[in-house]
């Protein structure tokens, strides 16, 4: 058992709020729980021992963050809708008065009281409930946010939620998300602060019937930064989901990603990216349920490690038994850059129904010669070379990211990332 | 016609008669003791019995592995028998002739006769019953190439050293579970030696029966193939249809010293139990073949019966430019759950490793691919292939791809592929519009989708499993 | 300019040039002709210096210096330039990004400072045109997605922009309709000029109804064999390559008479 669980499980019963019925019983799941070992099939290749000897630190209560702190956080060029918490706290709430039409955000402990019913209702039910971690961040989450879009409205600014950590050594956050029937969202969701913390992000997205979310979630934190958390789909009917997961390992960073096809000829698109040096470590796990007919997955995740940097990938694709007609593929690639690096991937398929079309399929290389050797006929240095053909097969995800704006912001910290990776 | 499929999938278990022999079976249950007797009956040297009760007590201590994709209700290891051997077999045979002709007629039916004149002309055969080898055939043809073939219990007496040697040393005995059972209680098996540079002359085979009530079947096979010699072995498995699950864990170690080679097929026709799902054999087999400089070790197998399939037959590739090579095709009907694939553990350099996995799932089963490839820190320029395809007959089924990747070698390249298709109804339109009825067509479809593995195994099994599969597919089609 | 002499090379232990010789002056248009499997690739590979072709015995030099004892990319910055018979794809690298970082390699290799961006663009629209490939063209990965006709002239755009001194055309007509040919073509003769030399490697004789030739040879079994003017193609065209094997089985029999 961890210490710093142990203080978890102590602590949650002093948090007394809107939420606590909730927080009850997440509470009761997790005292059945054990501490995850390596012979827990869900951290057989994670470690969580950095956690044994964790000292829990909770923020220091509204004490505003440094305002060069919270501008250097921003995105050049990028016009959208900023939200941000430091140390686990909402920063500024001002930007909740102007809204565009057809958007309500609210704080989470702000809560109108006429709403708290239903949100109570929507928390935590599209999180599976497997999620140690998720419901650690049911228990002890106490920011967040609820965002609404109305049925039918479009929101062309982007919704940008950072979490950063500043002062303290802990941050819990969570988002409430739900997308009203023909509308559409984009959301980004950043997560900041290399020093030794620990995070929780959990976030739950529910995207009713015709509507089309467009997703993001930033995991550059690195060296003695621990982060833990989920991005958690439901998609209705002939609704869509674009989402962009991008990986910066550290001492412990795992990310979780959930998408439950809940109405038919609903469709998903999923690229992941994790870039690893030093000693990082990067989990992503991804599982995606099937549960009705006619839906489409996509999925492409594609990681280069480094040095003595580890990567863990596990795609489980699900196909209930209904779920004919199921169009689903997941693909994982690897390049391992040296002998002390490691990769540890299962992509998984679990299928019921008969009529479907599934396939996955993982590799693990080191960069292709051909291609080297014709970046050299034309001159280019062999480290060069490697350079641009690790960065081309990165940044071919990074090329389909909807936003291009983000995108632009993305490449020069990967490309600064390459430049310090040590590439053979 | 996903009920035509079905209806065509549905078949009698032809195995499934029992043998009115006379055996001498243990008691249920298990203990110190009981091991003590085993040992005792095979007349044993001290070492081995204690290297049994030391299996015993590593057991003892373990648990019952869970994390396969199966269900089953818990066994009670104290309500199995662990020894039973045909009365006849008490005062060892020493010819064909003095075997009871019963036990010969057994064969007979199942199309294995023992008598060398009948026999398939090149396949040398050790015929196991229940606990205790009935005959090895060929045997003196084999010595006259210094090959080494006979019943694991024997050659604990007359090779001793090699026995010492090689036994446990790819399996250990505390390796799991069902592992550490089989060193406890293992009664029969074969032994295989090849000595160096020599191509074994025949095809040997081993042939398991199970045929009494509530016992247990732990073989224990034990295959050295000295360096530059090659041999080429098969093994085939069927039991009573009877109500009751009966547990066989079996043991299988080979050996390929520097640039050996051995080819390994199995074709598995255990009682899979009825269409409801009782009864029918729990099939918990551990396989693995540890491969030296340049060896080469080949699984081929074939698996359409067992109630539970729980088996990974696996390599071990410690030596630069050896090669593993996993050919499986697994047909699960009925109520049906097989849990299987390999494990390939690139540890030389230039090693070399290929995984084909056709699993092939009807009725209400569960038909699950679970597999390592493992490239360790020194296995520069290592290679694996992996590919892993399923096909679904039937809405109630399912089909499952567990793939293990971990590569800590930056030179080393991994691929692995999985797909899932139906028998569709476009195939079956064209094959019966063509004027092929629908259990042809499907068996022919079926048959098409396992060519890659048919194709690697002997001819003669190659025939045999074609026939399985075809078997499987007679019934009544509507 | 380029000097082969007595090359012998050969790949996973086989050997496939076996004593090639070949002296190309400034200026000069060599076509190498011969049957498949000659060793017409490999010498262009064995050149340029790509791994796993091992050189026995011989000596490739231009303007003197010893390009066996170079890297790949150094060989390329010393003037060499190949142009593949199967270009490879490279996703997610733009052909804008490939071609100003081996621009920029060569200038520094010179001692020059790198172009900028905005010059490079310019430049590199140009060399678009002029072999008609579209300019989104530039912002696609390296021959990401192109027909066989569309690699072949990116070859071509490539060489237009690295401005090398001798350049290897590794039958840069296979799979060419005649209108891409005459664009392959009208490329490499923009480039003809008295300081820079063409091997135009060929199968067949038409591309040399385009690129005429100063000298023809014929590549058989590794080693050159027959050399003549640009009369010498027609004459292959006629008469096919099967003579060549008569000609071996003759010196065979010569050899073990002697």
């Amino acid at each position: 058992m961890s210490n710093w669980f142990g203080q978890v499980l102590d602590r949650a019963d002093s948090v007394n709020d809107w939420l606590s019925p909730k927080r009850q019983s997440s509470l009761a799941l997790l005292k059945e729980r054990q501490w995850p070992t390596r012979k827990t099939e869900d951290w057989k290749y994670t470690p969580l021992h950095a956690l044994d000897t964790f000292e829990s630190g909770l923020p220091a209560a509204n004490e505003a963050a440094p305002s060069e702190f919270i501008a250097d956080l921003a995105i050049a060029g990028l016009d959208s809708i900023d939200l941000i918490f430091v140390d686990g706290v909402l920063q500024s709430a001002a930007v909740l008065d102007e809204l565009p039409e057809g958007l309500s955000i609210y704080s989470l402990p702000d809560l109108p009281e006429g709403k708290q019913s239903d949100v109570l209702g929507d928390f935590a039910a599209i999180k599976p409930e497997r999620h140690l971690f998720g419901l650690i961040n049911d228990v002890l989450a106490t920011q967040g946010l609820v965002i609404e879009v109305a049925a039918g409205a479009t929101i062309l600014q982007p919704i940008r939620i950072v979490s950063a950590i500043n002062n303290s050594t802990e941050a819990h956050t969570r988002l409430q998300v739900k997308l009203g029937e023909s509308s559409s969202l984009a959301v980004i969701e950043q997560y900041v602060g290399n020093d030794a913390c620990f995070n929780t992000g959990v976030a739950e997205y529910d995207v009713a019937d015709n509507a089309q979310l467009e997703h993001y979630r930033f995991a550059l934190q690195t060296s003695a930064a621990m982060v833990v958390g989920g991005s958690h789909f439901k998609l209705g009917n002939r609704s869509r989901l674009n989402s962009t997961v991008v990986g910066f390992g550290s001492q412990l960073s795992r990310v979780d990603v959930d998408v439950h096809h809940a109405g038919e000829y609903a469709e998903a698109k999923l690229n992941a990216i994790y870039l690893l040096d030093n000693n990082e470590l990067f989990d992503l796990h991804s599982t995606i349920e099937h549960a009705v007919p006619h839906c489409i997955t996509e999925e492409n995740v594609r990681g280069i490690v480094a040095d003595k940097a580890r990567a863990v990938f596990n795609g489980r694709i699900h196909i209930h038994r209904d779920a004919q007609k199921t169009l689903a593929e997941l693909n994982n690639r690897n390049l391992l850059m040296s002998n002390e690096a490691e990769v540890n991937t299962k992509p998984e398929l679990e299928i019921y129904a008969d009529d479907v079309r599934c396939a996955h399929g993982a590799t693990v290389a080191e960069i292709d010669k051909s291609g080297l050797y014709y970046l050299q006929s034309r001159g280019i240095s062999r480290a060069q070379a490697q350079v641009m053909l690790s960065f081309g097969f990165i940044n071919e995800l990074v090329d389909q990211m909807p936003n291009q704006i983000l995108a632009e912001w993305l490449r020069p910290q990967l490309r600064e990332r390459f430049a310090n990776m040590d590439v053979k | 016609m996903t009920e035509e499929i079905n209806q065509a999938l549905k078949r009698e278990y032809e195995a499934g008669f029992v043998s009115d022999i006379q055996s001498d079976t243990f008691e249920p249950g298990l203990n110190e003791d009981v091991i003590r007797r085993i040992s005792a009956i095979k007349n044993e040297p001290e070492w081995m019995l204690e290297w049994r009760l030391q299996a015993f007590r590593i057991w003892q201590e373990m648990e019952e592995p869970e994390w396969a994709h199966v269900s089953y209700p818990k066994i009670d290891f104290q309500e199995i028998s662990y020894y039973s051997a045909p009365k006849s077999m008490a005062d060892k045979p020493k010819s064909l002739d003095e075997v009871d002709p019963e036990l010969l007629a057994t064969y007979d039916k199942l199309g294995i006769p023992l008598v060398e004149q009948q026999m398939l002309a090149g396949v040398a055969v050790d015929a196991v019953f229940d606990s205790v080898s009935v005959v090895t055939t060929f045997r003196e043809k084999l010595a006259e190439a210094g090959v080494i073939f006979c019943p694991i219990s024997e050659a604990v007496h007359e090779y001793p050293e090699l026995v010492k040697k090689y036994l446990g040393t790819v399996v250990p005995q505390r390796d799991n579970y069902y592992a550490a059972l089989n060193s406890a209680v293992f009664t029969d098996g074969s032994f295989v030696y090849i000595p160096k540079g020599t191509r074994c002359p025949m095809e040997l085979s081993t042939y398991f029966r199970i045929n009494e009530q509530n016992t247990g079947q732990f073989e224990r096979t034990l295959i050295v193939a000295d360096e530059g010699s090659h041999v080429s072995y098969l093994e085939g498995c069927t039991a009573p249809q009877r109500d009751e699950n009966q547990l066989h864990a079996a043991v299988v170690e080979l050996v390929a010293l520097d640039d050996a080679e051995i080819k390994y097929s199995t074709v598995q026709n255990w009682y899979p139990g009825d269409e409801e799902g009782k009864g029918g054999i729990y099939n918990f087999v551990t396989k693995r073949g540890v491969c030296h400089t340049s060896a080469k070790i080949s699984w081929t197998q074939v698996e359409t019966g067992s109630a539970v399939t729980w088996k990974y037959p696996s390599c071990i590739l410690r030596g630069d430019n050896s090669i593993g090579e996993f050919y499986s095709v697994a047909l699960t009907r009925g109520m049906q759950q097989a849990d299987t694939g390999t494990k390939m553990i690139h540890l030389g350099k230039n090693t070399r490793s290929t995984i084909i996995s056709k699993g092939i799932s009807a009725g209400h089963s569960n038909n699950s691919y679970r597999g390592l490839v493992r490239m360790g820190p020194r296995a520069e320029g290592a290679r694996n292939f992996t590919q892993c395809d399923s096909l679904l007959i039937g809405d109630q089924c399912g089909a499952h791809t567990f793939p293990y990747v971990e590569s800590k070698n930056a030179s080393a390249i991994v691929e692995h592929e999985a797909t899932t298709s139906k028998v569709s109804d476009d195939q079956m339109f064209l094959c019966q519009q063509r004027g092929l009825d629908p259990e042809k067509a499907v068996s022919m479809i079926v048959n098409g989708f396992c060519k890659e593995v048919f194709k690697e195994l002997p001819m003669e099994f190659a025939v045999e499993a074609g026939k399985l599969l075809e078997i499987s597919l007679e019934g009544s089609v509507g | 300019m380029l000097s082969i002499k007595n090359l012998h090379a050969s790949v996973e232990d086989k050997t496939i040039l076996k004593g090639l010789d070949l002296e190309i002056k400034p200026g000069e248009v060599h076509a190498i002709m011969g049957p498949n499997g000659a060793g017409k690739s490999t010498m262009g590979y064995v050149v340029s210096g790509r791994e796993g072709y091992e050189v026995e015995e011989g000596a490739v030099t231009l303007n003197g210096v010893d390009l066996l004892e170079l890297e790949a990319e150094e060989r390329a910055r010393a003037g060499l330039f190949l142009a593949f018979q199967y270009p490879v794809e490279i996703p997610g690298v733009s052909n804008l990004e490939f071609m100003k970082a081996a621009v920029d390699a060569q200038r520094e290799a010179d001692g020059e400072e790198p172009v900028s961006s905005k010059d490079f663009l310019k430049l590199a629209r140009e060399a678009c045109k002029q072999v008609h490939l579209p300019v989104d063209f530039l912002k696609r990965g390296v021959n990401e997605g192109f027909s066989g006709g569309e690699k072949k002239r990116n070859e071509i755009m490539q060489m237009l922009l690295l401005k090398p001194k001798v350049c290897i055309l590794d039958e840069s007509d296979s799979g060419l309709d005649i209108d891409a040919l005459q664009v392959v073509a009208e490329g490499v003769n923009s480039q003809r000029s008295p300081d820079r030399s063409f091997i135009v490697v060929t199968h067949y004789q038409r591309l040399l109804d385009h690129i005429k030739p100063d000298f023809v040879h014929v590549l058989s079994d590794g080693k050159i064999v027959k050399s003549g003017d640009a009369s010498l193609a027609q004459e292959l065209e006629d008469q096919g390559y099967a003579w060549l094997k008569e000609q071996r089985a003759v010196g065979a029999a010569q050899e073990q008479s002697a």
